[in-house]
């Protein structure tokens, strides 16, 4: 199936190419991992790839270089770009923002089953022997120099999987492969990990982020891995005039700065989970937006990155505000 | 005659605890409650879980060269007797404790020859640096478990290489096998176990050959100098390398060799500290200037930086030494999967083409 939907998405990305100016997608560069790649000519589109080892949200590379190296031309062709669901909800919110215009991006959007976190293979399996991976029937299938071991797919995909509402993207100009069901439908799922979390009295909580921000090294991998951080280059905790935060690596600043990201994405992270799977120390940093994304969802029936035409709810300014 | 002890299994915690009392212990470690998850050097206590059969996440460099460090402390007083004068009190708090590293690999030891250069051998030397470095002794694995991200080999290193270690742990089945490579890491053994029979010995000294033998990874280093440069004004090469970077300072972080830093006077009222901190040379006002210009605007100019820095500045200034250990970390922990030895393997290739 997964060779099908492959050969599908070599064949409508040669017949597109012509007319775009890029064309970004994944290839594999390790049994269990994808890197992402950026096609220019014909020759190299085999390279492409799609399935459940595509983890990286590409979404963002659509405001940073390569793809924004100078300031589009009206006459600009478009950028082509493979989304999964989650990654087309960060395509939404760009456009929503006016980040990117809807003409400017060609989206190959991929209905997508769960991606693959090689953490959690690491529980089963030894990654230096792994040899060749595959996911067959909801299985991951790993073969390494002496064995084969067969791992259920629940246990090995990203946590942001587990509580998906939108594996199928939900904009895009082709769809490769079949649509799938998604795995979660409500709030109650989608939001499990936040509820845990919240059920615990404060000093356990207190506990949970200080143990688990203290393992924070400040290299920022979550900011700049996220679709929607779209300061960049002149993020506030590094700007030197004004210095607002300190360079000490204390919890408290951590915490800072962690709260800081969060803030900035109230109301506007689609919770593809990026921060969270690009982090080295392996800190659950999504679970602080998603318990903003449930108050967003809860108290202004909003999720962000889905109607390309809605203008999110901290975006929008009505002097008649009654209701803060 | 060799000072040796073999430490069984099951008394390796009883072991530590009672180094730990000898000297300030460091070990690797989980840093969560999961397996398979981060991993880096703590200080031993109690109770605590080794990590002993896989590289840290984190290097060991933060025990030579903290995350942060205070450098010295400042009060402003004012003069009683004109209001518009102030004096300045500076407080130096240098100290280092005697440690031990306990379950170092040869790469991370290996980076402390790249370290000592910039920082121990002049022509600046850097006092706090080198006091930690005095007090700070290495017992170190021979290594077993060098993964397909690992390339000590290809930098003049090997997983048995004890250049700079003061103790050599093997790893055995049932236990570990401890030996003083330098006179003044002898005591530290002392009453700390038992000498290994002849078969653990004898079963060591043959792991210990085996791994020195051993060739981890094929990667080109040699003279990537002259390439470099051919290279260096290529920007279609560093595009279609490292396109995907995400310009983050994880692959600097994890990095046992990186060492740069950034140094902030950071103030409350009167008093304050200067403080020298890990900087990234991925990051953007890494090179920013004053002026608003920055030589390196573009990820691409950085990673470029990086590459050229570990391969070609560094091997030209000390004599063909590395700037890299070969540990791969910043192979395993990159999010979007760059890896450095296609960029630097890749150098050589039609490079005076263009």
């Amino acid at each position: 199936m997964l060779e099908t939907d492959r050969n599908q998405l070599h064949k409508c990305v040669e017949e597109a190419l012509p007319e775009l100016d890029m064309m970004i997608g994944w290839t594999r560069c390790d049994p269990l991992q994808t890197t992402p790649v950026f096609i220019r000519d014909a020759k190299s589109i085999s390279s492409l790839t799609l399935g459940p080892f595509c983890s990286q949200n590409l979404a963002g590379y659509l405001v940073k270089p390569p793809a924004l190296d100078a300031p589009p031309k009206p006459d600009a062709k478009p950028i082509g770009i493979c989304v999964k669901g989650c990654d087309s909800r960060s395509l939404v919110a760009l456009i929503q923002e006016k980040f990117i215009t809807r003409q400017r991006v060609r989206i190959f959007g991929i209905p997508c089953g769960g991606t693959v976190d090689w953490r959690k293979v690491a529980r089963h399996v030894e990654l230096g022997s792994v040899k060749s991976a595959d996911v067959q029937d909801r299985v991951l299938v790993i073969e390494d120099s002496t064995t084969t071991h067969r791992i259920a797919l629940e246990e090995v995909l990203s946590r942001k999987c587990l509580g998906c509402r939108h594996p199928n993207p939900v904009i895009s100009d082709v769809l490769i492969g079949a649509e799938v069901s998604p795995r979660s439908t409500g709030m109650e799922t989608s939001y499990r990990d936040v509820d845990e979390l919240d059920a615990k009295p404060l000093e356990e909580r207190l506990a949970f982020w200080q143990s688990e921000l203290d393992r924070c090294i400040r290299c920022y991998a979550c900011r700049n891995a996220c679709p929607l951080c779209v300061c960049q280059d002149r993020c506030i905790v590094e700007t030197r005039e004004p210095r607002w935060l300190t360079q000490h690596v204390g919890v408290p600043e951590k915490f800072l700065f962690h709260f800081i990201h969060a803030m900035h994405l109230a109301g506007r992270c689609t919770g593809c989970g990026e921060c969270e799977r690009v982090c080295p120390m392996d800190i659950p940093v999504t679970l602080i937006k998603e318990k903003l994304n449930k108050i967003m969802e809860e108290m202004l029936g909003y999720s962000a990155g889905l109607d390309p035409e809605a203008v999110p709810p901290l975006l929008t300014f009505n002097p008649g505000e009654t209701e803060i | 005659m060799a000072v040796k002890i073999f430490i069984a299994a099951d008394r390796l915690d009883s072991v530590l605890e009672k180094l730990s009392t000898k000297i300030d212990l460091w070990i690797p470690a989980l840093l969560k409650d999961d397996k398979s998850g981060p991993t880096g050097f703590v200080q031993y206590t109690p109770g605590i879980t080794p990590a002993f059969d896989r590289q840290t996440t984190m290097p060991l460099k933060k025990l030579l060269l903290p995350q942060e460090e205070t450098l010295l402390r400042f009060k402003y007083q004012k003069d009683p007797e004109g209001s518009l004068k102030t004096t300045i009190a500076l407080d130096d708090p240098k100290e280092a404790r005697p440690t031990l590293v306990f379950g170092a690999r040869s790469c991370d030891v290996r980076a402390l020859v790249t370290l000592d250069r910039v920082f121990a051998n002049g022509p600046y030397v850097d006092p706090y640096y080198v006091q930690r470095r005095k007090n700070t002794l290495f017992a170190t694995l021979v290594c077993g478990q060098t993964d397909s991200k690992c390339f000590c080999s290809s930098v003049g290193g090997g997983p048995a290489d004890m250049e700079g270690s003061h103790l050599r742990i093997v790893r055995l089945e049932d236990g570990y096998l401890v030996e003083a490579l330098s006179k003044d890491a002898q005591p530290l053994l002392a009453d700390l176990a038992e000498a290994p029979d002849k078969s653990r010995d004898q079963l060591a000294a043959k792991l210990v050959k085996e791994a020195s033998k051993r060739q981890v990874g094929d990667l080109d280093t040699k003279d990537c100098a002259p390439a470099f440069r051919n290279r260096f004004q290529q920007n279609d090469y560093w595009a279609s390398m490292v396109s995907q970077c995400l310009s983050c300072g994880v692959c600097t972080y994890v990095c046992p060799t990186c060492y740069c830093f950034s140094i902030t006077d950071e103030t409350r009222n009167l008093e304050g500290e200067r403080l020298r901190s890990w900087d990234s040379c991925m990051f953007y006002h890494y090179t920013l200037e004053a002026s608003g210009h920055n030589p390196r605007p573009t990820k691409l100019e950085r990673y470029r930086n990086r590459v050229g820095h570990k391969f070609s500045y560094i091997p030209e200034r000390y004599e063909g030494l590395l700037g890299c250990c070969g540990c791969g970390r910043c192979i395993r922990s990159c999010p979007v999967n760059i890896d450095i030895r296609q960029v630097v393997g890749n150098l050589k290739e039609n490079s005076n083409e263009q």
